[in-house]
């Protein structure tokens, strides 16, 4: 029903507008909160706002202070590291969850939940449990010696080499039993027939998974990827409760460099230009994404 | 994870299924272990703590620690304990969840079974709205929330959280309006229901199973959310997981871990309840929603 | 004035148009079936009667009245759907008279409506039964309660049996003849089956490609086809199409072909269509329907020009009442309708018998039949 004819009656005239009119408070919401203020913080990018926005245009400035700062370097740097080692660990751990417990493993009703439950959990709380989990003064570290295990050394999240891999083991934690989710999701969706097809004409079960089945979660892995990777840039929580970006300068990432910039140092101009560089790098994963998902289904 | 997918074709050996259980139950005690270890501490005095065993139960049991952490711990300036915060975080998610699950709800409807000439760019442009970095919206966000009056309050939180979880519910029930029969609708119409009607007799009474998914999702994210708390409120709208954050990080005095633990657990104890009573459906749902995006 | 009147009625998504120009009118009382293969715009063009969809060029009216732009409620039609469509958290009860309630009849006069409709398709103890405990004959007499209990100007019906099992199909085609008879509405009907079609229209419009390819009775779609794409898509088995060569020979015309063993054999025309003259020496199509292709016992004995031939069996197939013969003329396989106990074996050569009254030629080239 595009354009009602002109002569149509009253009723059929009210059914054109009336699904536009319920859509439209919601995609003003969404031009004016996401588009409006997109653009917005990329005007502002271009402008010498420092504690208060300002309207006095600069030009690439900004950005060009932001890749000579030594402190974004650092936030960029880590994120490259913590994002790529979350996903992948975060990918094979959950695709090894998955199938174990695609093997009619007793139980499995029991340890579902466990394996989702931490992604109920806030990041700051999961932050507060790991933190002092990893504690060497009292946490883990300290058990050992406890124990009797004098030479146990584990002091990762003081230091400034490490401390990032620590914020990878809390997320990972966090998440990796959501993707074990997904990817069971997609496991239980490969038609049965078809594996016993594959056996019969002699596949083992490692070249099950690894010629058939392990193929065919193509959709579960871009998914995992997507949503696991606008995660990691957004990751802000975990580090502030983990970290706080320390030891030093050495856990952070872009999120919490441009709150920082942005909120306590009066830099406003930086902070804009830093998140703009955020959403360009979420832009270039999820636009090619979006677009063959909306494709396809037309 | 439907009953009828267990027979699998997979065949496996003794030496194999062990491995497996063994496998299975490590990473069951990596997910307990951290969260475990939160429970028993938080109900040990603190020299417990400092002094022993992190692993040991405690000698002293107390709750005194989940009675300071709700009502008397120190946060920020005041005594106040985390009640306040807790009671924010409610008067916050509520209106914010069921204003979002409605919009999404209606969105989805419009954009499956009233469609017209570029709903589909719509809804991408919906879409891609879950997916920004938050960092971006941040300055005009807390510039818009000046200007409207809106400025650390738990009004203007419900705003932004309906705001930013709108694609993600509009997805939902998308997704899920999509595989509804559109004959039905169109047998609605000749029998001369309109768009309200129809929704409402039609649609709403076989929606059970993805309003639970809306609002668990919806919960879960506003209640954990951190970053807009910090951003946009004040001590009167402060969400618990920014109170949370300043009981932990406050430098001043003792670290009473205990304490921490105590109002780490009444912090996630709201998601983990919802998560306990309808997590099946959730997963369920989470599947529909991003698998098949 | 006709009762349903279809007018130059057109429909383009966008830039492409996938009805063209479509004419019909539909008397009172008439069933009229729309048939085709997918995607040939007959589902398009009912929903387009019903309102569901726009028109884009042209007019559809009732009663004389044009429907563009009114709404579907508005239009006093009921439409049976593929699926049912029946609303699953309603009972049966409710299904029915849903309609009813929106059109704002009091509660009184819908029972009454309810329990009429309900004795007519036996299915008061259905009432209170919910969609999802019925079965898929149950489901459908429902849907047809829903669509007779507004006792409407028009019943549309989108391939309202093709969900049933073929027993089902079957005993519900009658059953719908019969209500239809019995209450003597105006119904318009899709369905891909052709038999679906002969048995239960009054008219027939064969459609493909978003052309009515021809309107007419059964009788005149079956025996007359307008063209060789109705020959083939209505009837079972379809027609046979066998290249002759056209001759005139003692002042008649005469086609010329081969059997199924290589000889050159010569079919006469006893009443040949106007236009073939128009043919001679050339090639056209020569359609023959499997009944008008027997053995000489099985014949047609009031048929005037029958022409005995000689050919070879290749398959031959026992359906029960018949038996199908399968042989070659011109070159391409043809199939025969003979008595179920004839004898015959493959690869045997034996006396086939064509009515001659009964062919139909086509022009080879525009695939329209010569008149």
């Amino acid at each position: 029903m595009a354009t009602p004819a002109a002569d149509a009656d009253f009723k059929t005239k009210l059914q054109t507008w009336v699904p536009k009119l319920v859509l439209s408070p919601s995609l003003a919401l969404m031009l004016v909160f996401v588009y409006g203020f997109i653009l917005f913080s990329v005007y502002l990018s271009f402008t010498d706002s420092r504690i208060l926005p300002s309207y006095g245009w600069v030009g690439f400035e900004n950005y060009d202070k932001l890749f000579r700062l030594r402190h974004w370097d650092i936030a960029v740097n880590n994120l490259i590291v913590f994002a790529a080692l979350y996903i992948i660990i975060c990918s094979v751990i959950g695709l090894m969850l998955a199938i174990f417990l695609d093997q009619k493993i007793r139980g499995e009703s029991v340890l579902r939940p466990i394996f989702l439950y931490p992604m109920a959990l806030s990041f700051i709380v999961t932050g507060t449990a790991w933190k002092w989990f990893l504690d060497p003064g009292i946490g883990l570290e300290h058990t050992m010696h406890l124990w009797g295990w004098e030479s146990f050394h584990f002091d990762w999240i003081k230091n400034r080499d490490y401390a990032i891999y620590t914020v990878v083991l809390a997320a990972v934690w966090q998440s990796s039993g959501f993707v074990m989710a997904m990817f069971l999701a997609g496991l239980r969706g490969i038609d049965n027939e078809m594996l016993k097809a594959a056996q019969m004409d002699g596949a083992t079960n490692f070249q099950l998974y690894r010629r058939i089945i392990i193929p065919q979660l193509r959709p579960a892995f871009l998914s995992a990827f997507v949503i696991l990777s606008h995660l990691a840039i957004k990751s802000y929580d975990l580090v502030v409760a983990l970290t706080g970006g320390g030891p030093g300068r050495a856990t952070e990432v872009p999120a919490t460099f441009m709150y920082s910039y942005t909120f306590t140092r009066n830099q406003m101009g930086i902070g804009a230009s830093s998140s703009v560089i955020m959403l360009m790098t979420i832009v270039a994963i999820m636009v090619p994404y979006l677009y063959s998902e909306l494709r396809e289904k037309n | 994870m439907s009953a009828g997918s267990t027979d699998t074709a997979v065949r496996t050996g003794r030496i194999t299924r062990t491995a497996l259980y063994l496998v299975l139950l490590l990473f069951a005690l990596f997910y307990l272990l951290p969260f475990a270890i939160m429970v028993i501490n938080s109900v040990k005095p603190l020299s417990e703590i400092t002094g022993g065993n992190m692993m040991a139960l405690p000698q002293d049991w107390t709750f005194e620690p989940w009675v300071k952490a709700w009502a008397t711990a120190q946060i920020g300036v005041d005594p106040t304990g985390l009640k306040p915060y807790f009671w924010n975080s409610i008067k916050m998610v509520v209106p914010a969840v069921a204003i979002s699950t409605i919009l999404g709800a209606l969105n989805g409807y419009v954009l499956t079974k009233w469609r017209f000439k570029y709903d589909t760019l719509i809804f991408g442009f919906m879409l891609f709205a879950c997916f920004i970095p938050f960092q971006i919206v941040l300055i005009p966000m807390a510039r818009i929330l000046g200007l409207a009056g809106l400025a650390g309050s738990t009004p203007g939180l419900v705003l932004v959280h309906v705001v930013y979880g709108l694609g993600f519910t509009t997805l939902y029930f998308k997704n899920y309006y999509q595989v509804f029969p559109t004959e039905l609708v169109r047998a609605a119409q000749i029998d001369g229901a309109g768009f309200f009607r129809i929704f409402w007799r039609l649609l709403l009474p076989s929606s059970g199973p993805i309003i639970v998914v809306s609002v668990i999702w919806q919960f879960t994210n506003i209640w954990n959310d951190f970053l807009f708390g910090a951003s946009f409120a004040d001590f009167d709208s402060q969400p618990m997981t920014v109170a949370l954050n300043n009981l932990v990080q406050s430098s001043t005095g003792v670290k009473e871990y205990n304490v921490h633990f105590a109002g780490a657990i009444l912090a996630a104890l709201p998601t983990l309840l919802v998560y306990i009573v309808a997590g099946r459906y959730f997963v369920r749902g989470l599947m529909a929603g991003s698998v098949k995006g | 004035m006709s009762f349903l009147t279809i007018d130059n009625a057109t429909k383009s998504y966008g830039s492409v148009e996938v009805l063209h120009r479509v004419d019909i009118d539909v008397q009172e009382g008439e069933f009229l079936v729309l048939v085709g293969p997918s995607g040939c715009g007959k589902s398009t063009l009912l929903n387009m009667i019903a309102g569901l969809e726009d028109i884009t060029s042209g007019t559809i009216s009732i009663k004389g009245k044009s429907m563009n732009g009114v709404h579907p409620s508005n239009r006093d039609i009921a439409m049976v759907f593929q699926s049912y469509a029946l609303y699953p958290n309603m009972s049966v009860a409710k299904n029915i008279t849903f309609g009813l309630e929106m059109h704002k009849v009091p509660k009184a006069e819908r029972e009454t409506a309810l329990r009429d409709v309900a004795k007519l398709l036996q299915i008061e103890p259905l009432l209170d039964r919910k969609p999802g405990q019925l079965s898929g004959g149950q489901r459908q007499r429902v849907a047809m309660g829903r669509a007779l209990v507004r006792n409407p100007d028009v019943f549309l019906f989108d391939e309202p049996l093709s969900n049933l099992d073929a027993k089902l199909r079957v005993d519900m085609r009658t059953e719908i003849k019969k209500l239809h008879q019995k209450l003597g509405t105006t119904i318009v009907y899709v369905t891909h089956d052709q038999i679906e079609a002969m048995t239960l229209s009054t008219r027939i419009a064969v459609m493909n490609g978003g052309y009515i390819q021809q309107l007419g009775t059964p009788k005149e779609i079956y025996d007359t086809p307008a063209n060789l794409f109705v020959a083939t898509f209505m009837g079972s088995p379809s027609m046979n199409l066998i290249p002759v060569k056209i001759l005139e020979e003692n002042g008649g015309l005469v086609a010329e072909t081969t059997n199924g063993l290589g000889e050159t054999i010569k079919l006469p025309f006893a009443t040949p269509p106007a236009g073939l003259k128009d043919y001679v020496g050339r090639t056209i199509t020569l359609g023959l329907r499997a009944e008008a292709l027997t053995d000489p016992d099985g014949a047609d004995s009031k048929a005037v020009n029958l022409v005995t031939v000689k050919s070879r069996v290749i398959v031959m197939e026992p359906a029960g009442s018949d038996t199908f013969v399968m042989t070659e003329f011109g070159g391409q396989d043809c199939n025969a309708r003979m008595r179920a106990d004839v004898q015959v074996a493959p690869g045997e050569d034996v006396d086939f018998t064509i009515n001659m009254d009964k062919v139909v030629a086509f022009d080879p080239e525009t695939e329209d039949r010569i008149v």
